[in-house]
């Protein structure tokens, strides 16, 4: 494991007074990728929303620190500036409000590299998209890829991915996958959550690391190998029972 | 000269109040004895330069601009000059009607004299004040013709009228902007402007308000589109008012065109009740109408709009969008559809709301702090797509919006 860039520790996380998730440990190294699995509504967007910051999701005992730094009362765009970004599964439209817009505004804050974002517009085919307004009338694919671009663009240490494949044609997901190569080659570190079996496949060469929540609990957390065959062959009761996590 | 009869009925209605919009005292303002002052050197005065800049017209745009009126001084500039050799006309519409038939053929033609208290003050005492703009046939001027309405001293009652007349097969694109100096100042403006766009020919029309807390504003339009023209006007407020009411009126002949877009962010305590109507008279004429209304603070906002349809085949849209930045703001829609044609189709759409908050937290879950967020989603609402504005005048009109996002914090 690369050193340590993202820890979340012994977190209760609460939706609007709610609890959905219980006792959350979990640790990301420096560039690796990390898969999440589980069924609806088991609290895989909860868990990425909470570390991100997003509300009304709050981690509300336990911690979340990135790079060392104790960032779990950070609000939502200052843990941004840290290197800590969050790809949403349904980023809403905006009308009049153009995609050149939102580039030229994060290049000026964030002092991006061009070579890289020329290369990962370049694979998520982003430059037809300049002229238009961010995600309104766009295709799924469409959608998914800006998302993408738009949290990877900034290099940061995490990114969040929700569900990147949901909804979209093979290529895009093959273009999401090369984009999410070259974000790790860069170092960056990658949480994907996803459901789909090809999407699975495709990052196997890439990562040794899978966690699984079920019930509200992040149940398994470790080698790819160990969860994701049972999952595909069992489902994910049927894995979590194999695992000895639930009877 | 004013005509007898005319004069007789404006008198009767010195006291007649508008349809809309809030009463307003004339007699608060001087306007039986403007005063008159020197123009010498007036446009290098700080308050003119302050007046000025709140309309995102730069010190440059002041200087070559065809026509400057401070209070009830009128400056002619060297853009004018070169503008005649073109035989395009520019100058006070006092001098025009004491010079030329065709500003006595059309003036007061439009718009009557007795149409309510502020067109018959302006018409019995404003002197024949304001600009008169004639563009004479086939002439295409492609640079924006600015003009600028600037008051500067507090209780002047401005009372304009202005004319421009756009013959068969010309184009003009005119830029006009009203402004006061010093935030609090009170004061009185009205604009009568009647407008003639003829056959086949083109007017651009943008005007941009920057007013104050104790402005009140009247300002009353009419245009007239013969066959095959188009209109095409973009207005802006952006500023504090104590009341502004406003319902330009287009009539469209034989297949003329119009589009009309008003951008209104009302603050502080001010109420503004800004409007449009068209008139599909001529078979094949069409019309748009897209607003934009912002309310912050106290601020109450009608936004008005109607469109009717007489003849057919014709089309009209209404697009009508208010966006509420505080709670005790408020804004009212009031879109009309009134079709005396079965070949007529009209549409409208109407929607008000607040900033939503998954558009908010989205833009700060890629960096952006809150105030940033907000300025972004609020110069997107304000975005309308206009591509009859020549790039110039969408520097300023771009300048503009980001003022205005730039301070939309509800």
């Amino acid at each position: 494991m690369g050193s340590e860039v993202l820890r979340v520790e012994d977190a209760d996380i609460y939706v609007a007074g709610k609890r959905i998730l219980r006792k959350v440990d979990l640790s990301v190294g420096a560039g690796e990728l990390h898969i999440v699995m589980g069924p609806n509504a088991s609290g895989k967007t909860t868990l990425l929303s909470a570390i991100a910051g997003v509300e009304p999701y709050e981690v509300r005992s336990g911690k979340v620190m990135l790079a060392g730094e104790d960032i779990t009362n950070y609000p939502l765009h200052e843990r941004v500036e840290k290197g800590l970004v969050l790809a949403y599964q349904n980023p809403p439209s905006f009308k009049g409000v153009k995609v050149s817009e939102i580039l030229k505004w994060l290049r000026r804050k964030f002092d991006l590299d061009p070579s890289f974002t020329e290369s990962l517009a370049e694979i998520l085919d982003i430059h037809k998209l300049l002229g238009r307004d961010l995600f309104s009338g766009m295709s799924g694919g469409e959608r998914k890829r800006l998302e993408t671009y738009l949290t990877l663009s900034i290099m940061p240490k995490v990114a969040l991915l929700d569900e990147p494949d949901s909804g979209v044609d093979l290529d895009s997901v093959g273009r999401i996958l090369e984009a999410i190569k070259l974000a790790l080659k860069h170092g960056v570190s990658v949480v994907l959550v996803t459901h789909s079996t090809h999407m699975l496949n495709l990052v196997r060469p890439l990562t040794n690391t899978a966690h699984l929540i079920f019930k509200g609990r992040l149940i398994f957390s470790g080698l790819y190998d160990e969860v994701v065959p049972l999952v595909i062959k069992r489902g994910f009761e049927g894995a979590a029972k194999a695992l000895g996590r639930w009877s | 000269m004013l005509n007898r009869n005319m004069a007789e009925a404006a008198r009767k209605a010195l006291s007649k109040p508008a349809p809309y919009g809030p009463d307003v005292d004339l007699s608060k303002y001087d306007i039986l004895n403007p005063r008159r002052i020197e123009p010498t050197e007036i446009l290098e005065q700080e308050r003119v330069r302050d007046a000025s800049g709140r309309l995102g017209f730069t010190p440059e745009i002041v200087r070559k601009a065809g026509y400057v009126q401070v209070n009830e001084a009128y400056l002619a500039s060297a853009l004018v000059e070169s503008l005649r050799k073109q035989g395009v006309v520019v100058m006070s519409t006092a001098e025009a009607l004491r010079k030329l038939d065709i500003a006595r053929e059309v003036a007061w033609t439009l718009i009557r004299p007795d149409t309510d208290k502020y067109v018959a003050a302006t018409y019995l005492y404003g002197k024949e004040q304001g600009y008169f703009i004639y563009v004479p046939p086939g002439v295409k001027v492609r640079t924006p013709i600015y003009t600028c309405l600037l008051i500067t001293r507090g209780m002047t009652a401005q009372l304009l009228h202005n004319i421009i007349y756009v013959a068969d097969g010309a184009e003009a694109n005119v830029v006009t902007g009203c402004s006061i100096a010093g935030l609090h100042a009170e004061a009185l403006h009205i604009g009568v402007s009647e407008f003639f766009v003829g056959k086949g020919a083109k007017l651009t029309f943008a005007m941009i308000h920057a007013w104050s807390k104790g402005a009140v504003v009247r300002p009353r339009t009419a245009v007239k589109v013969a066959e095959g023209g188009r209109y095409v006007s973009y207005y802006m407020i952006y500023s504090a008012v104590h009341s502004l009411q406003s319902y330009p009126k287009v009539t469209l002949g034989r297949n003329a065109s119009t589009s009309l877009y008003s951008i209104i962010s009302g603050e502080g305590e001010g109420v503004y009740d800004v409007g449009s109507s068209a008139t599909l008279a001529g078979p094949g004429s069409s019309a748009e109408i897209i607003s934009r209304n912002l309310a912050k603070d106290k601020s109450r906002v009608v936004a008005r709009a109607e469109i009717v349809g007489e003849s057919g085949p014709s089309k009209g849209h209404i697009e009508c969008m208010g966006l509420i930045l505080s709670d005790t703001a408020y804004i009212s829609t009031v879109p009309l559809l009134d079709s005396r044609n079965p070949e007529a189709t009209l549409t409208h759409e109407a929607a008000i709301g607040k900033i939503g908050e998954d558009q908010l937290t989205y833009l700060m879950s890629k960096g952006f702090s809150e105030e940033e967020a907000r300025a972004l989603i609020i110069r997107g609402f304000l975005s309308v797509e206009a591509p009859d504005l020549p790039p110039q005048v969408k520097l300023s009109v771009d300048r503009v919006t980001e003022l205005i996002s730039s301070k939309g914090h509800g």
